[in-house]
């Protein structure tokens, strides 16, 4: 037996490419090959990989003989294909790498073990990536990390590789293999590299890309990102500032078609309007977080929503105080005033509200101020200030809360105030709480004690942001207040939410909500507010 | 012999035709008609249609085609009828105009197709919208329609912004043309002004709603509570959503106000708010449906065309005593006759030649009186029109509501959201009229959005030419 191995080995090793086949066909032969012989004899077939194949056109195919023989020794041969595959050229990479992944899930835990140990060798890294690339079972997946570490590599090379591996394996594996957070991570670490500088990397980011999103693990705002990415690559954006690598161009003319093709479902712009969460935050007033992607996408602080909740009621206008753009849910405060806030209040975590249109009305008045900025909420306006807070701060002005209520317990949103303020004064009308008296006080002493107030924001009853402007205006503080007019639309089409404003008729939904204060008709807006009173109690009656 | 009356039927002479008198539209009784809100033209019967085909003399220059804003073959779908075809008339009207159950209700037909009937020259022109209606009627009464042929998808994505006449008519056109389109809508219902304005007595809510059933089973696809220009821009719908293209039909959504003292007033609304707690969020059924509306026992309403019409008929509906207040005088009346005629029936009260110019409020902000100048009319001017002049004459009375109903300027939203779409000083989106296209790229726009509120007919007729400009766009 031994001796026939050897002739065989020697007859592996001639020059000849006649001697060469005969020895493979006696190779394929052979049974009950001992795990030596398996080795000696895959360490012999191995070196045909490296044969330069110019003016010897017979190589290839021998080649590739070789390494289907090889495939048949099973996983006793891994540990030398391993440690061979480590130091392989480019041609003999790529057979070693189909044999190695062809002994499948035997192979995976030898190659981390290796990838292990040459963490430091990128050559050796980039040779295990491109074997990764040919597995076709599930367990690779638990490479999969190394793989993302490599492709975020500096080394154009291994960083293409992984790419590439990346995508060779969501194109041959299942998709439910994959889940949310892979899937995140791989579509941010692949389009995070549509940048770079190499064309290469830039080419596997684009395809790896394309792949995933075929397989159908990308998100509807990822699928947009990409075609928004895609379309700049082939220079279809309008910047006329193409790729200038024809194959990433290539790639991206490729798949964009899918990306059109595949329309948005309707779905897409179908929103649930469930609601995430409930809390109560004092009697009667409840924090709600609502499913609504798409508004989430687009508030911005001061905008509103409006709501109706089910198909018989009205529809009601609500303030933001909160959203999360990648989670897509928005949040509100609604405090039960009549039937209808009532009726809402009474929903519970997982219903879903029938209609709820915004973002409406314009983006509170916000920007770098050189003295302190004042917020201002009472009631439900507590929330409501909370963006604007956000946002001004934001700017690098020095912000401060001042929130007013009845009583200790009906104070609401402070932590979240907190958050979003350089500092909070709480007032109560009983001194349960803070400074005794009103927001006005709490304003005055303000005014009193910082260097200059330049800007201030009022949400809430119409008796409080009126005793504000009262306030500031004979010092000529700018004041800007939020006015929750009756509305029906919120869009500008129907007039009900008219107000007074320096004299002139604007739209509250459309021209606001925010106004500067001292233009606002206050006396006009309270009476206004009152339309529908012997209605609403008439309502209340049946509820 | 059925054979031989047919034959007798096409055998009539113009002279047999013109002697037939025309078949007045039967309608509910006034005193019944204003305790409700059904539709107060019955409609014709077999015979009455029959007849009314009759006296169509089969023009072989039929002028009423060239009066019509869709260009319907009007003597072929009256031939259909006379011959008691009643299917096919209603598809010979549907090759240019999918909705005729509303067209043949609401066009001013005195003003378009009727205004130059040749029969007209001698006698009352032929009914052509009672004929409109009744052959649509048929066809939904006999589910006689059948879905049209979609050619394979080309592939190519438009957006729709608005479900009203304008945004429908497009979506279909582009629809049959093998386009996707997807239609946003800010209301929670399609229809615009066909479901949030004109009244149920008018035009019965279902017949919208088939409508759009129709337009959904052949693949148009609605998303409501979307206001493009807030949560999706143009530019969002063009280059993030792969639309192709977007036909803006938003409409003329914004309510003229008047600039005099208590226009603020509680209890004064524009029409658009009166009509749109009524019906689209149905107040008249209050407190089953929580939309609340205060009505007075005192209406005024200021204005005289179809919308203040509307508002008149629809106060006395709902049991006020109601008043028109219009400046100039009822010749001059923009409403459809018909409508101003139907108002009249229904025990309204007209001051015509009154212009109002306070309205009085109590101290809580309610308003209580309505201040009127009296006005006189001038001799024509130059462009012949006669202007309403002060008499410096004065009077005042008691109201408790009062609806402007002075028109709509354009929805600035599109425009306000998107500075490449270009409006003239008016606020109209500026439109090439051939083709309709903005002045933004890939954007087209029709209906009162370019004109101003003007009429269902026109708005449909623009998004058909904007419909075969966007197909030879995306096309390109
Ligand atoms: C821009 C805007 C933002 C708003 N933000 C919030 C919010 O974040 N949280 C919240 O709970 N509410 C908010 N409101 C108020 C809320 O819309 C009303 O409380 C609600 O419409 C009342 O409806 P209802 O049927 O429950 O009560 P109704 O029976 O209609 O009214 C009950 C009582 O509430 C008063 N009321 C009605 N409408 C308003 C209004 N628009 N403003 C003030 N008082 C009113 C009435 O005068 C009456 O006394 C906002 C309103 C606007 C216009
Ligand atoms: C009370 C009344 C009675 C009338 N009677 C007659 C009549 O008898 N005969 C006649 O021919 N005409 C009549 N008209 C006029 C006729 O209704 C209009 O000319 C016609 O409806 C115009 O159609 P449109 O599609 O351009 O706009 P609209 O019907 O106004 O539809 C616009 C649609 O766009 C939506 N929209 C607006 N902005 C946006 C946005 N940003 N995003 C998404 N959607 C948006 C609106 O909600 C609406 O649904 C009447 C009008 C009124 C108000
Ligand atoms: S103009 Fe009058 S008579 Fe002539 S075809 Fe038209 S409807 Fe008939
Ligand atoms: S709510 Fe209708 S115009 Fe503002």
């Amino acid at each position: 037996m031994q001796k026939i191995i050897d002739t065989i080995i020697n007859k592996l090793k001639s020059e000849d490419e006649e001697l060469i086949s005969l020895a493979l066909d006696e190779v394929e032969q052979l049974s009950d090959i001992t795990d030596d012989d398996k080795i000696a004899l895959a360490s012999t077939l191995t070196l045909l990989f490296y044969r330069d194949h110019v003016g010897m056109s017979e190589m290839i195919s021998l080649a590739n003989r070789a390494e289907k023989q090889i495939t048949r020794f099973g996983s006793v041969v891994i540990p030398f294909l391993i440690d061979e595959l480590v130091n392989a050229d480019a041609e003999s990479c790529a057979h070693l790498g189909r044999a190695i992944a062809v002994n499948g899930a035997d192979a995976i835990a030898p190659l981390l073990d290796v990838w292990n140990k040459k963490r430091a060798d990128q050559y050796a890294l980039i040779n295990l990536t491109q074997a990764l690339a040919y597995f076709r079972i599930p367990e690779v997946l638990q490479t999969l990390p190394e793989i993302l570490g490599a492709a975020e590599s500096d080394n154009y090379q291994l960083s293409s590789n992984a790419i590439n591996a990346m995508g060779k394996l969501v194109a041959r594996l299942d998709s439910n293999l994959f889940d949310e957070v892979l899937r995140q991570q791989m579509f941010d670490i692949s389009f995070a590299r549509l940048c770079d500088s190499r064309s290469l990397v830039r080419m596997q980011a684009a395809r790896t890309l394309g792949k995933l999103m075929e397989k159908g693990l990308l998100t509807n705002t990822q699928k947009e990102r990409l075609r928004t990415a895609y379309r700049a690559i082939v220079g279809q954006d309008g910047c006329n500032d193409w790729d200038d690598a024809y194959i990433v161009r290539h790639e991206a003319k490729c798949y964009l078609p899918l990306l059109k093709t595949t329309p948005t479902s309707v779905a897409h712009y179908q929103q649930s309007f469930k609601i995430i969460s409930k809390r109560a935050l004092c009697p009667d007033t409840f924090h709600y977080v609502i499913e609504a992607p798409l508004i989430a996408r687009k508030l911005q602080a001061g905008q509103f929503i409006i709501i109706r909740p089910h198909e018989l009621s009205e529809r009601i206008p609500l303030s933001i105080c909160g959203w999360d753009r990648d989670e897509g849910q928005i949040e509100v405060v609604i405090m039960s005033a009549g039937k209808t806030t009532i009726q809402m209040n009474e929903m519970e975590v997982g219903d879903c509200f029938k209609d709820i249109v915004g973002p409406l009305g314009e983006r509170s008045h916000v920007r770098h101020y050189r003295g302190t900025c004042v917020v201002i909420g009472g009631g439900f306006g507590t929330g409501a200030i909370i963006p604007t807070a956000r946002d001004l701060k934001a700017l690098g002005s020095r912000v401060i809360g001042v929130v007013g209520a009845r009583s200790k317990d009906l104070l609401i949103m402070i932590d979240e105030l907190e958050a979003a303020c350089d500092e909070v004064i709480l007032t109560t009308n009983d001194g349960s709480a803070g400074i005794q008296g009103f927001v006005t006080h709490a304003l005055e002493q303000i005014i009193k004690d910082e260097k200059r107030v330049s800007h201030v924001l009022a949400i809430g009853p119409v008796p409080m942001m009126q005793a504000v402007c009262e306030l500031t205006r004979p010092i000529g503080i700018e004041t800007m207040v939020s006015l929750n007019a009756l509305m029906v639309d919120g869009t500008g089409m129907c007039g009900a939410c008219r107000v007074s404003i320096d004299g002139k008729t604007k739209f509250a939904c459309f021209h606001g909500p925010d106004f500067d204060g001292h233009k606002v008709d206050f006396d006009q807006l309270t009476k206004r507010q009152k339309m529908f009173v012997a209605e609403e109690k008439q309502a209340l009656e049946i509820l | 012999m059925p054979g031989k009356s047919a034959k007798k039927r096409s055998e009539l002479s113009n002279k047999e035709r013109m002697a037939l008198s025309f078949q007045e539209m039967p309608l509910i009784a006034p005193e019944e008609r204003i305790k409700n809100f059904e539709e107060v033209p019955i409609g014709y019967s077999l015979e009455e249609a029959i007849t009314e085909a009759k006296r169509c003399i089969q023009c072989k220059k039929p002028d009423c085609v060239d009066g019509c804003p869709v260009g319907i073959d009007i003597p072929a779908f009256i031939k259909l009828i006379e011959n008691g075809d009643m299917a096919e008339a209603a598809k010979k009207i549907r090759e240019k105009n999918f909705l005729p159950a509303a067209c043949g209700r609401v066009c001013p037909q005195d003003k378009q197709c009727q205004a130059v009937c040749v029969v007209g020259k001698k006698k009352e022109p032929v009914g052509i919208g009672n004929l409109e209606r009744y052959a649509a009627d048929y066809e939904r009464q006999h589910n006689t329609l059948e879905l049209p042929e979609i050619p394979p998808s080309t592939g190519k994505r438009i957006a729709i912004v608005g479900a009203g006449p304008a945004g429908l008519t497009c979506a279909y056109e582009l629809c049959i043309r093998g386009h996707e389109v997807v239609v946003f809508e800010a209301f929670h219902r399609a229809g615009g002004v066909l479901v949030y304005g004109i009244p149920r007595f008018r035009l019965p809510m279902d017949i919208i709603d088939e409508d759009i059933e129709f337009l959904e089973k052949i693949g148009v696809k609605f998303v409501y509570n979307m206001i493009i220009g807030k949560i999706l821009s143009l530019d969002d719908l063009l280059e993030q959503e792969g639309f192709d293209a977007v036909f803006v039909a938003s409409g003329a959504g914004l309510p003229k106000m008047l600039d005099i003292p208590g226009v603020n007033a509680n209890g004064v609304y524009s029409a658009n708010e009166y009509l749109t707690r009524i019906y689209l969020m149905q107040a008249d059924k209050f407190p089953e449906y929580s939309t609340p509306l205060y009505q007075g026992k005192k209406v005024a309403v200021i204005g005289a065309g179809n919308t203040a019409m509307d508002v008149l008929r629809t106060a006395k509906r709902l049991g006020a005593e109601t008043t028109c207040y219009y400046r100039r005088s009822r010749d001059e009346a923009p409403a459809r006759t018909e409508e101003l005629e139907h108002a009249e029936q229904e025990f309204l009260n007209w001051h015509w030649l009154a212009n109002p110019v306070e309205f009085i409020v109590d101290e809580d902000n309610f308003v209580k009186q309505i201040r009127c100048e009296k006005m006189e009319l001038s001799d024509p001017d130059t462009s012949g029109r006669r202007k309403p002049l002060p008499t410096g004459k004065f009077f005042t009375e008691d109201v408790d509501t009062v609806v402007l109903s002075l028109g709509c300027d354009v929805n600035p939203m599109i425009p306000a959201t998107d500075k490449g779409v270009k409006t003239n000083k008016w606020g109209i989106i500026i439109v090439d009229e051939e083709n309709c296209q903005t002045t933004k790229r890939g954007v087209f726009a029709g209906g009162d959005a370019i004109t101003g509120g003007a009429t269902v007919i026109l708005a449909m007729g623009q998004a058909k030419t904007a419909a075969q400009a966007i197909d030879q766009y995306v096309r390109n």
